[in-house]
């Protein structure tokens, strides 16, 4: 792991990245990194990139690549040409038909993932760069509070994290600053540490943090306006998580 | 009743949103632009779509795209290489031990397109990926004394290279 000139190999820092070292290994490449300048610089950068890729290459090139997958087929091909539109006009008359009623939707009736396989949501929080500690509903944080995310998708593909503050002003926190929920892989680990942190702003008061696991992508938008009304969000096709903590002065 | 390409197709997705994000790292290193990277890395997976029935489990998963990446991005480099030559100012290095200045990747990454085609792979395996000699022979189906004799032509070309440049001025 360790190579002969001192230093991590690239992929023992993507496997550490990825979580996807044994335990020991772990442990020793992350001891490497405090004491190595020069790992932690290439550690840093893949973080940036990773983060990157995850906000904003991803969600733009996944629906490229999986049509780039799977050819279309001349039977595909006719359905696009003939099939679908019919289908869209029946949706379009049947949405009319729907909007006509109050939505009643509770999120588990509407939710397309596995049942019973439970997304859930941890929160921890770093506070002046020494003290850090999980964040339970109720708790109260401080401005400057550095807060990080740890995730089990349950068998959802699609994920947006956001909160309200005092003011109702909302924000994106993950895929930070995005319009749209962004993939997460339901394949993968059980619990995954989102990549990077969120520095929590000036503003005071009883805010609302919400986590949002669904099958398709999700707008910022739609997040928004489940919170707004200041009732338990509920959105339909997803599983929502939401609680509330006090954010104080610094 | 779900077709084994369907499945397969979305094999490579979870792969995508797995790795994706360190294969575009790795592609941005070797290609030096974030959108040749993001077009790189889309290529690159599409091509473990076109392999992915001889593609090894989880762990394993991550070497193999690598090389696949690898692979991709010198070609992308030697055609580059082909159409112009290259433009990037090369950084200062001390003038009386230039050698020292080849365990530098970023300047191991800008000699890169400047040495034969034969040089690169072993020389972004050992700078860039911090693989061992042995490692490197294991992957590129050579024998190591092939690598140790690319490696020392690699920085003797990048020593005279910089040597060159240096004097010129352009290095200062």
């Amino acid at each position: 792991m360790i190579n002969t000139r001192g230093h991590l190999s690239a992929e023992s820092l993507d496997l550490l990245l990825l979580q996807a070292l044994k335990p020991d290994d772990q442990k020793s490449a992350q001891s490497h990194l405090d004491a190595c300048t020069e790992c932690k610089v290439r550690w840093a950068e893949l973080a940036e990139d990773s983060q990157k890729f995850q906000q904003y290459v991803f969600p733009r090139t996944v629906q490229k690549i999986e049509a780039r997958l799977v050819p279309v087929s001349f039977f595909e091909r006719f359905k696009l040409a003939f099939v679908v539109p019919a289908l869209g006009l029946a949706a379009a008359i049947a949405v009319g038909v729907v909007m006509t009623k109050p939505t009643v939707a509770v999120d588990d009736e509407n939710y397309i993932g596995l049942k019973g396989s439970q997304p859930s949501f941890e929160v921890f929080a770093l506070r002046n760069g020494t003290q850090l500690f999980k964040v339970h509903e109720g708790d109260a944080l401080k401005a400057g509070d550095k807060i990080r995310f740890i995730v089990a998708p349950g068998a959802s593909k699609y994920l947006l994290i956001g909160a309200q503050d005092a003011k109702g002003d909302f924000s994106v926190f993950h895929p930070y600053g995005s319009d749209k929920s962004v993939g997460i892989d339901p394949a993968g680990p059980r619990r995954i540490e989102l990549p990077g942190s969120v520095e929590l702003d000036e503003s005071v008061g009883q805010e609302r943090l919400v986590a949002v696991f669904s099958d398709a992508p999700v707008s910022a938008e739609t997040v928004k306006a489940a919170v707004t009304d200041g009732k338990e969000p509920a959105i339909p096709g997803a599983r929502v998580i939401s609680w509330k903590y006090l954010k104080e002065a610094k | 009743m779900v077709s084994s390409r369907v499945v397969q197709s979305e094999k490579v997705a979870q792969l995508y949103r797995k790795y994706g994000g360190v294969i575009y790292s790795r592609c941005r290193r070797l290609l030096k632009d974030d959108s040749l990277a993001e077009d790189a890395t889309q290529e690159v997976f599409v091509r473990v779509h076109r392999h992915i029935e001889s593609a090894p489990d989880d762990t394993a998963a991550l070497a193999w795209i690598y090389r696949i990446s690898t692979n991709y991005c010198l070609n992308l480099i030697r055609d580059r290489s082909k159409q112009a030559e290259p433009t990037d100012v090369l950084p200062e290095v001390p003038s009386e031990h230039p050698e020292i200045a080849m365990v530098d990747r970023q300047l191991a990454m800008t000699l890169i397109e400047r040495v034969p085609e034969q040089l690169r792979a072993p020389a972004v395996l050992y700078f860039l990926d911090g693989m061992e000699q042995e490692q490197i022979a294991e992957a590129l189906n050579i024998s190591r004394r092939t690598v140790i004799n690319r490696l020392q032509e690699f920085a003797e070309r990048s020593r005279k290279f910089l040597s060159r440049e240096t004097e010129g001025g352009i290095a200062s």
